[in-house]
Parts: C-alpha cells; sequence; structure tokens
C-alpha cells in the first residue's frame, strides 16, 4: 500500500509539473534560509564547548561602581590566576591570558626568521596552566610544560606553516628586534569556534622581573583574563561570595599601603566559558561576541520564512483540492478509509518536501561560500549536519523538516477527505458537518495564511528600510571631528622605535600631499582605556575612573577637533609633560568643574611629585562607536609610546600619500610590516554587526516576497481558474478588462492592509527597542510603513494581474466553455 | 438483500429547503436487477447514492442484508460498501493519475488482498473484459466505451452482490452503450444483483424490474415489463 502511495504521488506531481515546481522551489528556498540560519545559530552556540569539562571553566570579570557608574569589564588583575591556586582547594586548575602586553616588549606583530619578515596578527601572553584547561590539539609539543620557560612561544599552525612550512617549528628561533623566543608548540586553532582569538602565544615568564613583581601585587591594574576550572561539587554562587571576600580584603589592605580611598563597591564575577560568546555587555571583550537578542531575531526569521513556504504549500494544496475532491470522493466510494486517504496525502506531501529537501540542500552547498562571506565565517554543510556532533543537528533539521511535510500534508488531506463522496462525484463541494451539510470554505482560512504571510513579508520590508535608514544616519553622523582622508599607521612595537618615532614623523610630513601627522596610542575606534583619576592636589579620596587617550602633540589639529577652553599641548617638553591633560566636555560635566583649565587631576596610582593639572577642554566628539554616548575622556600626551601614528592627507591625494608613506617606513622601519587603515573604514568597522544584519535583512525580504509571490501567483492561478466561468460572464455582460482586473486584485488590497496594520505594530516595537541600543539614532518615520506596505501592494497585484492577464484577454466563449 | 422504509431525503440551502425523496420504500431481493427511472431531478441518483451508503438519509429506515445501516458510523458504512458494493458512473470516474491495471486494482488495495491474489484476479477481470492489451495505458488514452469497461471492471473486481450503475450508458453512443448493457446483463446472469438508474427506455428493458420516481415519490413498479 505505501509503494502505491508514493507511486501515486510522484505520478500526481509528474502530471501537474507547474504546480509540483512551484511548490517545490518555494519550499526549497524556505528550508535553504531556514538551513543556513540554522547552521549559523548553530556554529554559535558552538563556541567554547569543546573543552573538556567545559561545564566546570569559568571566566572571572570584574565589575565596579565608582561614583555612581557601574563598569563592567571583562579583565581582572593578574595576580587573581594564583591566588585562586594558593588559596581555594575547590580551584582545579587556573590560568590568565593577557589583553594587552605590560611593557610592550612582546607586544610584536612581525617576527624575523631566516631573514624573512613575517606578521603574527594577534598575539598574547599566558602560562604553562592555560593549555591544561583549553586542550587545544597540538601538532606539536607537550602542552603539559609549554609556557613555563621564559622566551618561549607557541604558534598556530597556520602560522606555523606559513613561517616554516612542512618543517617541524619545534626548537626554531623567531626573532623581533629585541629578543628571540624558541617555537615551543603548534596547536589546531581552527578545531572549534572560541572566544579566544590569538594566533600565537608568548610565556609570561618573559616580562622582565620588575615588571612582573608589580603585577603579582596590583589589585586594581585591569590587564588579564583569568580563567579558572573548579571541581565538580562546588557551588559557583558560593564560591563567587567566598572569593569576593577574599579579594575585598586584598584591595582593602593594598588601598592602606597605598594611601588611597575609594568609594563604590568592586566586585568579580563568574561566567561559564561557555557563555562568554554570548556577552557583549563587557568592555575589553572578545570582539567576535555576539548579542544573544541577535540570534533570536536570526531564529525568529528563519521560523517565518519556513512559515511563509509552508503557508505556500498548504494554500497551494487546498486551493488545488478542488481538483483532487472528485478523485477523493471516487477513492471513498470505493471504500478507502479516510485515514487511508490522509495517509495518501500526507505521502505526496512527504514526496514534494523530500525533493525540496534535496534542492535546497544543493542550494545551500552551491551558496555555501557567498553565505560565509557575509557571516565570516567557514562553515560546511557536510561538517555542520552530516558528520560528527554535527549530526545530532543534522537529525533536528531533518525531523523539523519531516513534521513539516505532515503538517504541509494534513491539513488538505483533513480538508479534503471530509468532502461527502455522492457530492464532490457530482461536482459540489461540501463538508459533512455538526450542522448538516456546509459548503467547503477553506476560502477564509487561505485568506487568513496569506495575511500571515503577508505580514512576515512586509514586516521585513520595513525593518530592512528601518535598519538602511539608521546605517545611512551614522555614516552621515557627525561625529565633531574629521574622520576624512586620515590614515592610520600601526608603529612597530619593540622598544627602539620610541627613539626613531621623531624622525618618523618628520620624514612622514616632507611630502607635499601629506597635510598633518600626529603620534597618538589611542585613535577613535580603537581600543581605548581606562584610569583612575582624583581631582585635587592631596586627596586621593573621590577617585573617578576615566577614559584616557594617550596624544602626540598635533593630535586636535590633525582630528580638526575644535578646541573649547584653554590650549592645546606645545612641542616643548617642558611646557607639557605627562602630568598636563586635556579633558572633553563629558569630563568637564561629570567631574563638575568650575573652572576647568587649572584644576588639579591626577593619576591614582602614580606618588609623584609633579601634581597634573586640565589645560583644555576640547569639543566632545565620539571616540567609540555610535550605540555609546560620548563618555568622559582625559587625554595625556604620550608622543613616545605611540601604538599609531595619524597622517592627514590632501583631499584627493591618497595613492600618493600611501607611496611616500611606504618609501619612509622601508627607510625607518626594515623588518617590520607596514600596517595602515584608512580612519574612515575603521569606524566603519564599528558597524559591522549592524551591518551585517542590514545585508541579511536585505536577503531576507528577497527571499520572503520572493517565496510569498510565488505562492500567490500559484494560489491566483488556481482562484482564477475557479473564477474564469464567472470573468466570462461578467465580460459578456459588460464587464471592461480593467474593471475585472480591479476586481481581481481589490481581494489582495484588503489581505496587504491588514497584513500591513498588524505588521507595522510589531515593527515599531522590535525597531524601536534596536534603535535603542544606539546612543544615536534616527526616530521611525511612517513613510517607512507606508513604503513597505504600498512595494508589497504593488508586487501582490503584479503577480495577480500576470496571472489573470491571460484569462480576462481571453474570448469570453472560451471563458464560459471552462469546465473547471 | 435491501430494503428501506419510508426513505426521506432532504436538501437544505440556506432557509430553502428541498425534498429529493419522499417515502420510498422499496425491496431488492439477491439477483434483481432493476432500472429506477424518472425525469431529471426526480431523485433518481439521490436514491442510488444512498443505497450506496454514500449519502445519508433524513428520515426512514434502511436494511441491508437485514442490517439497519443509518446509524452505523462511516468506517462501518465503508467497511460494509467495500465489500458488497460496486459502483459504475455516467462520466466513468476513472482516477486519471492511475493506469487501467491500477485503477481496476484499487478496491483490492483498499481491501487489503495481498499483490499476488490481486494480480491474479485484476488480471481475471482484464482478461474477461478484453481489456488486457490496454492495461498499461492511462484513462486520457481511452475512448468513452472503453474507459466505462474499465469502471465496470473496476466495479466487479472484488466480486460485490450487489452493483449501482448511474446512467452508465449516458456519455456513450448507442454501440458502446449496448456493449456495456451486455455485460451488466451477463454480470447479472451470474447472479450479481444489479441497480441501474437510466433514462434510456432501451437500457431499461435490460433489468427485470422498473422503479419509475417523481418528485421524489415512487409512483410506479413494473415487472419484467416491456417499456
Amino acid at each position: 500500500m505505501l509503494g502505491n502511495y508514493f507511486k501515486i504521488g510522484t505520478r500526481v506531481l509528474l502530471r501537474q509539473k507547474s504546480y509540483a515546481l512551484l511548490n517545490i522551489i518555494g519550499l526549497a528556498i524556505g528550508i535553504a534560509v531556514f538551513t543556513f540560519i540554522f547552521l549559523y545559530i548553530q556554529s554559535e552556540i558552538r563556541y567554547d564547548r569543546q573543552w573538556s569539562d567545559y561545564k566546570n571553566i569559568y571566566r572571572v570579570t570584574s565589575e565596579y561602581n565608582v561614583d555612581g557608574k557601574i563598569e563592567k569589564i571583562a579583565l581582572t588583575p593578574f595576580r587573581l590566576a594564583e591566588d585562586f591556586r594558593k588559596e581555594f582547594p575547590e580551584v582545579v586548575s587556573s590560568t590568565n591570558m593577557f589583553f594587552t602586553d605590560p611593557s610592550d616588549i612582546n607586544d610584536i606583530s612581525s617576527v624575523t626568521y631566516e631573514g624573512e619578515v613575517f606578521e603574527i596578527p594577534d598575539i598574547t601572553l599566558s602560562e604553562q596552566n592555560f593549555f591544561k584547561i583549553f586542550d587545544y590539539p597540538f601538532l606539536e609539543g607537550n602542552p603539559d610544560s609549554m609556557l613555563s620557560e621564559p622566551n618561549t612561544m607557541v604558534i598556530s599552525s597556520e602560522i606555523s606553516q606559513e613561517i616554516f612550512g612542512d618543517e617541524s617549528a619545534i626548537g626554531k628561533k623567531l626573532s623581533t628586534v629585541v629578543r628571540e623566543y624558541t617555537v615551543v608548540g603548534v596547536f589546531e586553532k581552527k578545531c572549534w569556534p572560541s572566544h579566544h582569538n590569538f594566533d600565537a602565544i608568548v610565556s609570561e615568564s618573559s616580562l622582565d622581573t620588575a615588571g612582573l613583581v608589580r603585577l603579582k601585587k596590583d589589585w586594581y591594574w585591569l590587564i588579564c583574563y583569568t580563567y579558572v576550572k573548579l571541581n565538580d561539587t562546588v557551588n559557583i554562587e558560593d564560591f563567587a561570595f567566598k572569593f569576593n571576600g577574599y579579594a575585598e580584603k586584598g584591595r582593602l589592605e593594598s588601598s592602606k599601603e597605598d594611601n588611597m580611598e575609594i568609594e563604590g563597591y568592586f566586585i568579580n564575577k563568574f561566567e561559564q566559558v561557555s557563555n562568554v560568546h554570548f556577552n557583549t555587555q563587557l568592555q575589553y571583550d572578545s570582539p567576535s561576541n555576539v548579542d544573544v537578542t541577535f540570534l533570536y531575531i536570526f531564529g525568529i526569521i528563519a521560523a517565518f520564512i519556513l512559515l511563509t513556504a509552508s503557508i505556500n504549500y498548504i494554500n497551494l494544496a487546498t486551493a488545488r483540492s478542488l481538483r483532487r475532491a472528485k478523485e477523493i470522493g471516487i477513492r471513498k466510494v470505493i471504500g478507502a478509509t479516510k485515514s487511508q486517504l490522509v495517509f495518501q496525502y500526507i505521502s505526496e506531501s512527504v514526496i514534494l518536501t523530500f525533493f525540496s529537501f534535496i534542492l535546497a540542500m544543493s542550494v545551500v552547498e552551491f551558496l555555501m561560500p557567498k553565505f560565509n562571506q557575509l557571516v565570516g565565517k567557514e562553515l560546511t554543510l557536510v561538517g555542520s549536519i552530516f558528520s560528527g556532533e554535527g549530526i545530532i543537528f543534522g537529525i533536528i533539521l531533518f525531523i523539523m523538516i519531516f513534521i513539516l511535510a505532515l503538517i504541509g500534508g494534513s491539513f488538505p488531506a483533513f480538508v479534503l477527505t471530509s468532502f461527502n463522496p455522492a457530492s464532490v462525484i457530482k461536482g459540489n463541494y461540501f463538508i459533512s458537518g455538526k450542522f448538516g451539510r456546509q459548503h467547503f470554505s477553506a476560502g477564509l482560512l487561505r485568506r487568513f495564511l496569506v495575511t500571515v504571510q503577508y505580514v512576515v513579508s512586509i514586516g521585513i520590508i520595513i525593518s530592512t528600510f528601518i535598519v538602511y535608514a539608521q546605517m545611512d544616519f551614522l555614516k552621515s553622523h557627525d561625529l565633531g571631528f574629521e574622520e576624512e582622508n586620515i590614515i592610520v599607521i600601526n608603529t612597530p612595537h619593540d622598544t627602539t622605535f620610541k627613539h626613531r618615532i621623531s624622525n618618523f614623523l618628520t620624514a612622514l610630513g616632507e611630502d607635499n600631499s601629506i597635510l598633518e601627522v600626529s603620534s597618538a596610542l589611542n585613535v577613535p575606534g580603537y581600543t581605548g582605556g581606562k584610569m583612575l583619576f582624583y581631582v585635587g592636589d592631596t586627596s586621593k579620596q573621590n577617585i573617578q575612573a576615566l577614559n584616557y587617550y594617550g596624544v602626540g602633540n598635533n593630535y586636535f589639529e590633525l582630528l580638526r577637533a575644535p578646541l573649547l577652553k584653554g590650549r592645546h599641548f606645545t612641542n616643548s617638553p617642558s611646557e607639557d609633560t605627562t602630568r598636563n591633560f586635556i579633558i572633553n566636555e563629558a569630563a568637564d560635566d561629570f567631574l563638575k568643574l568650575d573652572n576647568a583649565v587649572g584644576t588639579s587631576l591626577n593619576l591614582a596610582y602614580e606618588d609623584n611629585l609633579d601634581r597634573g593639572k586640565i589645560i583644555g577642554v576640547v569639543k566632545n566628539f565620539n571616540f567609540s562607536s555610535l550605540h555609546e554616548d560620548v563618555e568622559p575622556l582625559v587625554f595625556i600626551l604620550d608622543s613616545k609610546k605611540a601604538r599609531y601614528v595619524l597622517v592627514k592627507f590632501e583631499d584627493g591625494k591618497k595613492d600618493n600619500a600611501i607611496s611616500h608613506i611606504r618609501k619612509v617606513w622601508e627607510e625607518t622601519n626594515k623588518g617590520s610590516f607596514l600596517h595602515y587603515t584608512l580612519l574612515e573604514t575603521k569606524l566603519e568597522n564599528l558597524y559591522k554587526g549592524d551591518k551585517k544584519m542590514l545585508s541579511l535583512f536585505i536577503y531576507f525580504s528577497v527571499f520572503v516576497i520572493f517565496i510569498s509571490s510565488l505562492g500567490l501567483y500559484g494560489l491566483s492561478s488556481f482562484l482564477i481558474q475557479q473564477r474564469t466561468k464567472e470573468i466570462g460572464i461578467r465580460r459578456i455582460l459588460g464587464g471592461s478588462e480593467i474593471q475585472i482586473m480591479i476586481m481581481l486584485a481589490k481581494v489582495y488590497l484588503r489581505v496587504v492592509m491588514i497584513a500591513g496594520l498588524i505588521a507595522s505594530v510589531i515593527v515599531y516595537f522590535l525597531m524601536t527597542s534596536w534603535l535603542n541600543t544606539f546612543a544615536y539614532h534616527i526616530t521611525i518615520n511612517g513613510w517607512y510603513f507606508v513604503a513597505g506596505i504600498l512595494i508589497t501592494f504593488l508586487i501582490a497585484t503584479t503577480t495577480v494581474l500576470i496571472r489573470s492577464f491571460k484569462v480576462v484577454h481571453e474570448s469570453p466563449s472560451v471563458s464560459l466553455n471552462y469546465s473547471g | 438483500m435491501i430494503e428501506t422504509f419510508e426513505l426521506t431525503k432532504t436538501f437544505k440551502a440556506e432557509d430553502i429547503e428541498t425534498v429529493a425523496l419522499r417515502n420510498v420504500s422499496l425491496k431488492v431481493e439477491k439477483g434483481d436487477f432493476i432500472a429506477v427511472m424518472g425525469p431529471s431531478g426526480c431523485g433518481k441518483t439521490t436514491l442510488l447514492n444512498i443505497l450506496g451508503m454514500i449519502d445519508n438519509i433524513t428520515a426512514g429506515k434502511y436494511l441491508f442484508f437485514g442490517q439497519e445501516v443509518t446509524q452505523l458510523f462511516e468506517k462501518q458504512k465503508t467497511e460494509l460498501r467495500k465489500r458488497n458494493i460496486g459502483f459504475v458512473f455516467q462520466n466513468f470516474n476513472l482516477i486519471e493519475e492511475l493506469t487501467v491495471y491500477e485503477n481496476i486494482e484499487l478496491p483490492l488495495l483498499y481491501l487489503g488482498w495481498k499483490r499476488k491474489e490481486r494480480k491474479n484476479r485484476v488480471e481475471d477481470v482484464i482478461n474477461q473484459m478484453s481489456i488486457s492489451h490496454r492495461k498499461n495505458l492511462f484513462p486520457v488514452q481511452l475512448s468513452g466505451g472503453q474507459q466505462q469497461r474499465v469502471a465496470v471492471a473496476r466495479a466487479v473486481v472484488a466480486n460485490p452482490p450487489l452493483l449501482l450503475a448511474d446512467e452508465p450508458t449516458g456519455n456513450l453512443d448507442s454501440m458502446h452503450g449496448e456493449d456495456v448493457m451486455l455485460m451488466l446483463n451477463e454480470l447479472n446472469k451470474k447472479g450479481t444483483t444489479i441497480i441501474m438508474v437510466t433514462h434510456s427506455r432501451r437500457d431499461a428493458s435490460y433489468s427485470r424490474r422498473v422503479v419509475h420516481l417523481f418528485d421524489g415519490q415512487i409512483i410506479n413498479e413494473n415487472f419484467n415489463s416491456i417499456i
């Protein structure tokens, strides 16, 4: 019997090719988009679940409140990792990893091997326990003992391949300008996704002894990511409480020693390592972290797209059911039971879904490179759902699609099998109901389903407009400085560069394409830092954590950032030491200064006799993403510790400027890679996540509109077929072609209007909450809604008119002879 | 075999009630060949549908092999129908997606026959009806007469004791019509009870009894009559 069902099912689909094609293509697109989103979400939730015992691994973060402002930071003091091991027996192991290099000696980006310079993009420092907690697979070396010795280094397999090719890397020496590192291990980086993003790790013991001694004492310098692995039996809340008691004591003692008094609170929090990837609340956290709401939005869109495709299926099947009704009637008369008929319909649905599934998987495989490019991942279909751990996801996906087939097939099956056989054989469609015979009125349900479909379509279109408008707004928003025509050069981080920087800057300024140059430790759009300051000469009370930017002189002039009060830094070292500060308006307001210029401002951790003071106030400018408001910021003159050199070039002379920069770089920094970016590009990258969302929204809109139109085309085909006779009669009675086409399209106007209203309300609330994640955002304009509804209506009407055109233009005699 | 008492059937559309059958009492014995005649809309097909258990009655009683069927569940009626009744329609009602062979095989599938038994039986019937050379064709590839042959073959493949035919020659020319009537006559001779709705006096002449309906009522019954 089963074989018979499938045979008939296949034949039915083959006989009704256009119907089958519409359905298979619509459903395949739905399944393909769903699969893409599914793979994306799956790849995200896999983060940091590969480590043995990952449920017992926690990252320690810091939260403090100084003067009413809560700061949440992914970093902790260096000492915590060792404190955990020494003081807490419930700790299995602990480790840390540096965010930035405290002494710059290892902050290398280029290494030399056999006279050739190679680049290592991301490098950090850690110690021997790191690989005991994070059990990266190792291609070479013994992970148990590595990183214990000074001047040793562990590198990724990609870096090893690039530098050493197929040779073994162990024992090889990589040198920087100031020292030499021995490679002790090669790890596999791309085994599983992690919030860590490093290509090499240098041993912490490579730091100079004095620096290490200071780090081991410090309770306030937040510089490391700390990880702790606990016993199975430990209750994390109890442990956090116990640890914070210990840390509180430590901090108090340290403050007393330094004669500091810090108000507010400071606590350390513990988050399971597998949750780190979804935490976007912390500063200095991994840039690859994603907002979990983003994944929810994706998931909902995936479900909606699949829903739209399923609605197509149900709609087409029920509309077509009028043509199948007679067959069902015959089968019933011959002796088919209701369950046999339902099963037959479902088996047809399974066949159709199966073909759609095959087509969808082919589309997914074909478009995977494009999708990977869009989302910045390296997903593969086979790797994700057909092998290894992914098989579970594959099974889930398959079951979901099977359920879809069941739902898609069941509805028409139940409607059809409810027909009264005696009537359908005669061409009347009745359902035997509670109140006697009722006319088949699946039209109402169809209208409801089409409305749902259009709620989704219109919703996604309006959302796309709003996301686009917001992106456009960010692009054109006045940041408070001129970001155009500025090149940011990463300086070579070796200790000798500070002796060459003045010459480097002078040489850069010598070309006439270059207007200004300045050095900087921090640049808008790049990472900043926070330091503890206090206002006044002697009192260390009322300490504030403020953002600080180390800048060279000429910095504000180059950025065209207006000075409101006081003066700029000058070139003269006697006049401007690192004790002179320029603050922004926000800091002026935050510190509640009556007359900022001349006010004493000091770094909390330095007991220097040279007291610091504010020498100027600059107008606020957006130094981080427009998601955030302008925060208080203190500028410190620091020409030597430059991580970046800014070059402002004359409009239209970018190429000249770049070739000049290359020439100067070659002369002054031989052996180092030149890295430069346009500041505009860097700032645009701040909205990478938002842009990704925009491109995905655009793709989704296109898909959802396409699927809906496909469904509407098929549906209107059936409905117009049903009304062919009516169209003929109307034509004979004098109805013009236009009048009849308007009559046919009018049905959809109502559907689109209702769907538009519902979608507008939902989108308004969702998009308002998205826009609120930006400190600077557009106000939602009514036109976005009008345009979304109008576009959808035009597409829907065009679809229906294309389909109706032929029938309406036919001679009425042909229409009247049509037997349905 | 069949006995109806005061069968009444009404249709309701909005507020209008139409009486299709009014107090129809009919007795059919095993081996009968009954022709039901009457003008269009007199309730002939409605009566046939009720007798075939594919439509319900509004009032009255219907005994099939002594069993009251009006109160049966749909599933029970289906069971009774597929084991005992074969149908032949004016417009053949073959399933377009199935071949001749598959159309004929369908009732046996629903009866749960095994593949081999089905094959033997279908081949038998196909041979009897002389359509074995067309068994792999689809209905659209056949003429009206050939389609009705297939429909008759399908109706009798499960050896039902009762055959209901609704204007079986209505869509056929006289030559093919006669061919079908001869087939029905042959089946009746072999013991199949036949109730046939027809407009044609000629077709009715093959029956043993003619029931005349008018406005949903039996107005006349003729035995072995010459119309």
